[in-house]
């Protein structure tokens, strides 16, 4: 009895012996091939690296450094088109260059911003866990002045030729700021509206407007059926600035050239007042009586679907057809751009200063400037985005790439938009958005 | 059996003795572990927003002590009317839900409907506040269901009205929201309270006296039940209105933004690309503090002022209070807010499988999975992110708290009720208070293992209703099983895991679930901690939620409702195939 006793608790322990050598061996298998495999990498690209320094190529060494890494790109998740088009991008340079892109959603790009500014403050100067932002306006402006984004890059990229830079302001001024090589350029935005042709017939009284006074005669003889987003958000400011300009298109050349300066106390009052005269007309026909703005351009065109609005408007005059065809929005929906003009802008993408994969990072946006990247962006199913570069820049080949099939009913038509105006200075973002808040941000 | 005899002496003197102190030492050393866990992030959170609130933010080169923060709060356009709305919301919805509670047991104390509305109302416990608030405002829009089941023939409205709600700068919306999703809660703690075997009996069996001396039901439970009903809901009350004030993902939804409530505008203000908003930021997550704080020792106050009122009537001997009529008028309450909630989710459901859609229609032209099919393919990482998290924060919430209650029996005595206060706290204290802290905090000691900061974070949250959940499970365990074994020569660890885990499979499955529905349905602090680089379904659902597509977000928020179920139908199925003979 003691013997098979023995002889089994002995077996038991062997077998359990084996098995925990077999583990510890595989597990030791497994790391050392990793770390292998990872010093071959590194030792690859240490090699690559001194050939490279010997060659002096740059971008070489951007391609060298930048493979095989993770790219976290923080942009904003609003839009499932967007997204989709990001993550097609993700899978085009994780084929070309290994590069895992990560799309951080953000509801907001102050999210990122605020993101770097707290690992400043940290004393984390390179490992930032922001490697590439999508960011334009007031937010670049932020982000420069605090001196949070790396510089000199953008204009280094080799597809950044592409968008002609020496005759072409829209892709090295941001808001009419000089971008200094901080962000390559990614698509360009006109101020689009659009109605519910069900909703808007035509009959007296609800003609479509078709210019800022003819909105507020419409508005007020429709009431509750229009609305802008609430400022600070995007949409909302470019709704007001559009109406800045068209209310400055009468006033002097003094008065008009204000816009392109900083605002200042002086200058302030006097550009902004007619605004605040048109705002006073506009809100009590408003949705909502004025007393409550949505909070997102997503919101304003949800509630076109849902009918409470009648008429609203976008930056991106693709999202239309793309959300008919979504179910998002009814198909008795059309688009059309204002014939007193439209504000015009270009996006942008840019690297924070202390990014963890700098050379993928840079990788990342030398793919998005690509030609083929811009075409598949333009498309009007993908994103519809309008593209950077320059047609005469590309070769027929390249060309060939953006052309278009036949659109959608509810598309803008092509050369809808016959004027365009140029953004203001930035510093009137925060003048008008002081402004706002003081007459109508508190509901009385 | 020599076998054993011989085998065994030789091993147990030394390895039993080792393996009992191991074990007890663990055991013993976790409430303490536990404490730590709980105080020492909400405290350091809190300092962490001290410090900025005064003016000392190195981040933003300032490190003197001031009180331009504070001067900035209050200069703020419409900070009155921020804390009202947050001070009437949380009172009003708390109020609201502890009434309709209240009137739901007292109507329906003897009768079988009782358990019909506890079993309708369980699963709508587990469905996150985020999609909760999606489902309320597709019911109340002006476009919403109710509006399209009176649309056209009894409104007359071709196109959808100017409404009122949500949004509405009352806050009635904010209110209904949260009106609906703290109710079931209060009921199930109620009813939680009275299945307890000793107490349950005797107030059933007080109940049943008061009848026979002529009570009418409802007065009987008021005058009989209630008293020593509510010393034991009084936590659960307090966490609830807690969280009403300071809520986030409600009035993000649902609420106004003309000015938002404080909350809301301090989550802004933080998130603002303005920096130096961040000094004014902390000074009103403190203001949110006192406001809290406030709100609760009014509650407090408000207890024992009503208790001084009222301690003449319950012994005044009236036996009637129109109990007829108020009998009627609960049914009618109870009937208007199960079928709220049922139309809220059926419209929820419907959006998520619609077509076109347009405004006086019931029901949508088509119906297509277009919606389901695209979201699913963008759903990969954060549904993984969301299950990781939640199963690593559920099982170290599980053993952490397994480990304390096994403490209070290996010391024989019950934790005490500083640790039994302490484990509410991260739930009375209102999370923008301190999360931003912690944030900073976490930040300052690892910043790349965003996982672990957001596991951790979470754990604060989870632990409190994993605690409450598994402690009266594990205290009602019969102690002779325990004694037998022990006197049959078991160590500790062995009584343990063979003996009291088996017996308690049921219940562990149940917190589980609890705990997973918990951790799936956190937003503020998976967006804080994680810093934005995890995404799980909760954050997607509520950057979805103003969006622009009610499609997308539905579908969304029926994968915020799926995910909690799942577990609990696994606690409910796994119990009768294992551990069967271990179930008392």
């Amino acid at each position: 009895m003691f013997a098979i006793k023995f002889w089994q608790t002995l077996a038991r322990y062997s077998f359990c012996c084996v098995a925990f050598c077999v583990c510890a061996i595989a597990n030791l298998a497994v790391f050392s091939s990793i770390a292998f495999a990872n010093t071959v990498i590194n030792s690859n690209s240490k090699s690559n690296l001194v050939i490279n320094t010997q060659q002096g190529s740059r971008w070489q060494q951007v391609q060298t450094l930048g493979r095989n890494q993770d790219v976290y790109f923080y942009a904003w998740g609003g839009d499932a088109q967007i997204n989709a088009y990001i993550q097609w991008a993700a899978q085009q340079v994780k084929t070309k260059y290994n590069i895992n892109l990560v799309h951080v959603k953000l509801s907001d790009t102050s999210e990122a911003v605020s993101r770097v500014l707290a690992e400043k403050s940290a004393n984390n100067n390179n490992q930032g866990s922001v490697d590439l932002i999508w960011i334009n306006g007031a937010n670049f402006a932020t982000m420069s002045e605090h001196s949070l984004l790396l510089k000199q890059w953008a204009n280094k990229l080799p597809y950044f030729a592409l968008t002609d830079p020496a005759n072409n302001p829209a892709v090295t001024f941001d808001f009419g700021l000089p971008t200094n090589g901080m962000e390559a350029p990614w698509g360009q935005a006109s101020l689009t509206f659009y109605y519910d042709s069900i909703a808007i017939n035509g009959k007296a009284n609800n003609k479509l407007p078709t210019t800022l006074n003819e909105l507020l005669n419409w508005s007020a003889q429709n009431p509750g059926r229009f609305s802008y987003p609430k400022p600070p958000d995007f949409l909302g400011m470019s709704f007001l600035k559009y109406a800045l300009v068209v209310l400055h298109q009468q006033s002097s050349e003094n008065i008009k050239a204000q816009l392109n300066q900083p605002a200042t106390a002086l200058n302030t009052a006097q550009v902004l007042n007619p605004l605040w005269d048109f705002l006073d007309k506009l809100h009590p026909t408003l949705w909502r009586g004025g007393t409550h703005f949505m909070q997102s351009g997503a919101q304003m065109r949800r509630l076109v679907d849902d009918t409470e609005l009648s008429l609203a408007f976008t930056f991106s005059a693709p999202e239309v057809p793309a959300a008919v065809k979504r179910y998002d929005l009814p198909n008795s929906i059309r688009s059309y751009a204002m014939s007193d003009g439209s504000l015009s802008n270009t996006h942008f993408v840019a690297i924070p200063y202390n990014a963890s994969h700098q050379q993928s990072a840079q990788l990342v946006a030398n793919f998005l400037l690509s030609p083929e990247a811009q075409a598949q962006k333009q498309k009007a199913h993908i994103w519809g985005d309008k593209s950077v570069l320059i047609q005469s820049t590309l070769t027929p080949d390249q060309q060939a790439l953006f052309k278009t099939a036949k659109p959608h009913p509810s598309a803008l038509p092509l050369n809808s938009i016959k004027r365009t105006l140029s953004e203001p200075h930035p510093s009137w973002v925060n003048a008008i958005m002081q402004g706002w808040q003081t007459c109508y941000g508190v509901s009385q | 059996m020599s076998v054993i005899s011989k085998s065994a002496p030789v091993n147990t003197k030394a390895t039993t003795q080792c393996s009992t102190d191991m074990f007890t030492r663990i055991v013993k050393f976790s409430p303490r572990f536990l404490l730590a866990l709980l105080i020492l992030p909400v405290l350091g959170g809190l300092i962490s927003v001290l410090l900025p609130a005064f003016g000392y933010a190195p981040v933003l080169e300032q490190t003197t002590f001031s009180l331009q923060g504070f001067n900035a709060l209050w200069q703020t356009p419409g900070l009155t009317q921020m804390v009202t709305l947050s001070v009437a919301t949380g009172l009003i919805s708390t109020l609201l839900a502890f009434i309709i509670t209240l009137m739901i047991l007292a109507a329906f104390f003897n009768s079988p409907w009782l358990n019909r509305i506890q079993r309708l109302l369980s699963p709508i416990l587990v469905i996150p506040h985020a999609a909760a608030a999606i489902a309320v405002g597709f019911l109340i829009a002006p476009s919403g269901m109710i509006s399209r089941l009176a649309s056209p023939w009894l409104s007359g409205w071709e196109l959808a009205p100017n409404g009122m709600f949500p949004h509405d700068s009352f806050g009635i919306s904010i209110i209904l929201g949260l009106t609906l999703k703290e109710l079931p809660f209060l009921l199930l703690m109620a009813l939680g309270v009275l299945a307890q075997p000793e107490l349950g009996k005797k107030l059933r069996q007080q109940h049943k006296v008061a009848l026979n001396l002529g009570y009418c039901p409802m007065t009987a439970f008021f005058k009989v039940i209630l008293p020593s009903l509510y010393p034991l809901l009084r936590l659960p009350l307090l966490a609830v209105l807690a969280y009403a004030s300071a809520s986030v993902e409600m009035p993000l939804i649902l609420g106004p933004n003309t000015p938002p409530t404080l909350a809301v505008a301090i989550m802004h203000w933080f998130n603002d690309v303005d920096l130096n908003l961040r000094i004014k930021a902390s000074a009103g997550a403190l203001l949110q503090l006192a406001v809290t704080g406030g709100l609760l020792a009014l509650w407090l106050g408000a207890e024992k002022a009503v208790k001084v009122l009222f301690s003449d009537s319950l012994t005044n001997g009236v036996r009637e209070y129109g109990g007829f009529y108020w009998q009627k008028i609960t049914v009618v309450l109870t009937a208007l807010v199960i079928s709220f909630i049922m139309l809220s989710l059926i419209g929820l459901v419907m959006w998520s499988v619609a077509g076109f859609w347009r405004f006086p229609d019931a029901m949508p032209e088509q119906f297509t999975l277009l919606h389901f099919k695209s979201a699913l393919m963008q759903m990969g990482s954060p549904l993984f992110n969301t299950l990781a998290i939640g199963l690593v924060t559920t099982l170290f919430a599980i053993i952490l708290t397994l480990l304390c209650l096994e403490s209070e029996q290996l010391s024989d005595k019950p934790i005490s009720r500083f640790t039994s206060l302490i484990i509410y706290l991260p739930l009375l204290v209102p999370s923008i208070a301190f999360l931003f802290g912690l944030v900073w905090i976490q930040q300052l000691i690892n910043n790349q293992a965003a996982f672990f900061n957001v596991v951790l974070t979470h754990l604060l949250f989870v632990l409190p209703y994993v605690f409450l959940s598994l402690a009266s499970s594990y205290r009602r365990l019969d102690p002779r099983f325990a004694h037998v074994a022990a006197s049959l020569g078991a160590a500790p660890c062995k009584v343990f895991f063979k003996v009291k885990l088996p017996q308690l499979f049921a219940p562990i499955l149940i917190a589980a679930a609890l705990g997973l529905a918990i951790s799936f349905g956190q937003y503020l602090p998976t967006l804080l901690a994680g810093g934005g680089r995890i995404a799980t379904i909760t954050t997607e659902a509520v950057t979805l939620a103003n969006g622009a597509s009610r499609r997308t977000s539905a579908v969304y928020a029926i994968m915020q409702m799926a995910l909690p179920l799942i577990g609990f139908i696994l606690a409910w199925v796994l119990p009768k195939y294992f551990f069967k003979s271990a179930r008392a």
